[in-house]
């Protein structure tokens, strides 16, 4: 736990870098766990309640463990019409994930997000930070498969 | 400054909020999200007015807004009546069950919105009034948490809270009766946490919690332990206090 106070102790004990710090403890542990918020909430002379309201309003912030992979299937109306739910199906077909939901290995995790800006090559799906453009569902698990997915089948 | 509400003529101080000075008045003005212990949070909406100002119109949150000119205020004209008729549509469409509402939808005849199915037990309607009044008056032991159709309020985790002393404010302030506060044989639950309730040194009727009397001395100078009285006995006392006063200056 040094490590969470490492992170959090680059920042002044002041309030307005709240969302910095839980950034940085997001991206170093794939989540926020509980005793990072409780520091912080002591660093910055917060109420706790404060600081889980945050926690749970920034989809970007997670308070459970997330993959080592988050894959990102666009939602958006681009996206969508092109058929993305496809995709959403079809990755529920290998790994057994809904959006918002880890694979029990601890290596993927899915979330639909409402739009990437890349209407153009919809339907969209990102895994970290990669893109793939007009993906099929036969291509999602060939995507799945460069990253260790589905050994077992 | 003297402005015009619904025809009558109101002295105002600059800066003043207008649900104030209507109120004063006594032109009543229909609110949820407000307390008069509270400084407006203008997030329920029902208490918007039409302000005429320079032969033109516009809609304001009255709770929020100050008064800075000689204005003309309309608090129930037909525009203002038809839209919290549409905003009590809404909230009636998420707590289609509540008192409070349904009484208030009823004076707008607002119905039910048929297209939406929702839980019929739910009361909140995420003004967050509670919040601010924890905030302000308690300990900051709830916020609200999530957002979009999942937002609620709540305490970290959803657990019973460190920081919660019971006092109860945020239930008081609740316009819709949401905040569930249980009181049985000298214990208050509110929010999955149970507290030992205090007696009343005069009447002897529990009148708060062990953590709110601690929570006050520690915030204050002075020991609340010979103050240990409830509202009732308190406003007795200073009854009393001020009577002899008066007949002290009297003789």
């Amino acid at each position: 736990m040094s490590n969470i106070m490492e992170i959090i102790k680059k920042y002044p004990r002041e309030k307005r870098y709240t969302l910095a710090m839980l950034q940085d403890v997001q991206k170093h542990f794939n989540y926020i766990p509980r005793q990072a918020l409780e520091m912080i909430s002591e660093y910055v002379n917060t109420p706790l309640s404060n600081l889980y309201s945050m926690a749970t309003f920034y989809k970007a912030l997670s308070l459970k463990p997330k993959g080592k992979y988050v894959i990102k299937v666009c939602d958006g109306t681009a996206c969508h019409i092109r058929s993305s739910m496809v995709l959403i199906d079809e990755i529920y077909n290998i790994l057994k994930i809904r959006p918002g939901e880890t694979t029990e290995d601890g290596m993927f995790s899915l979330e639909t997000v409402n739009c990437l800006g890349s209407c153009a090559i919809a339907p969209v799906m990102v895994v970290n930070d990669k893109y793939y453009g007009k993906v099929s569902p036969a291509m999602v698990r060939e995507i799945i498969k460069e990253y260790g997915g589905e050994k077992n089948e | 400054m003297i402005i015009k509400i619904d025809g009558k003529e109101c002295t105002a101080q600059k800066g003043e909020y207008l649900l104030n000075v209507a109120r004063r008045n006594g032109i009543e003005i229909p609110t949820l999200c407000h307390s008069d212990a509270l400084p407006g949070i203008g997030s329920c909406r029902i208490c918007i007015v039409e302000v005429v100002e320079k032969g033109r119109s516009r809609i304001v949150t009255s709770c929020i807004f100050p008064v800075m000119g000689e204005i003309e205020v309309l608090t129930n004209s037909k525009k203002i009546r038809d839209m919290r008729k549409t905003l009590l549509m809404l909230y009636l469409a998420r707590v289609p069950e509540n008192e409070t509402i349904k009484k208030l939808a009823k004076e707008y005849g607002a119905k039910v919105p048929q297209r939406f199915s929702v839980d019929k037990s739910e009361d909140c309607i995420l003004c967050g009034l509670c919040v601010k009044a924890c905030e302000s008056l308690g300990s900051s032991a709830i916020s609200t948490v999530n957002r979009g159709v999942t937002k609620k309020v709540s305490t970290p985790y959803d657990e019973p809270s460190k920081e919660c002393i019971g006092c109860g404010s945020c239930a008081f302030v609740c316009p819709t009766n949401a905040i569930r506060i249980e009181e049985k044989n000298g214990i208050r639950t509110i929010w999955n946490k149970d507290f030992e309730l205090v007696r009343c040194k005069k009447c002897g009727e529990y009148f708060a919690t062990k953590e709110q009397i601690e929570y006050i001395n520690k915030k204050k100078d002075f020991n609340l332990e010979d103050e240990m009285l409830c509202d009732k006995c308190k406003k007795k006392k200073a009854g009393e206090r001020l009577k002899d006063v008066f007949e002290d200056y009297k003789e």
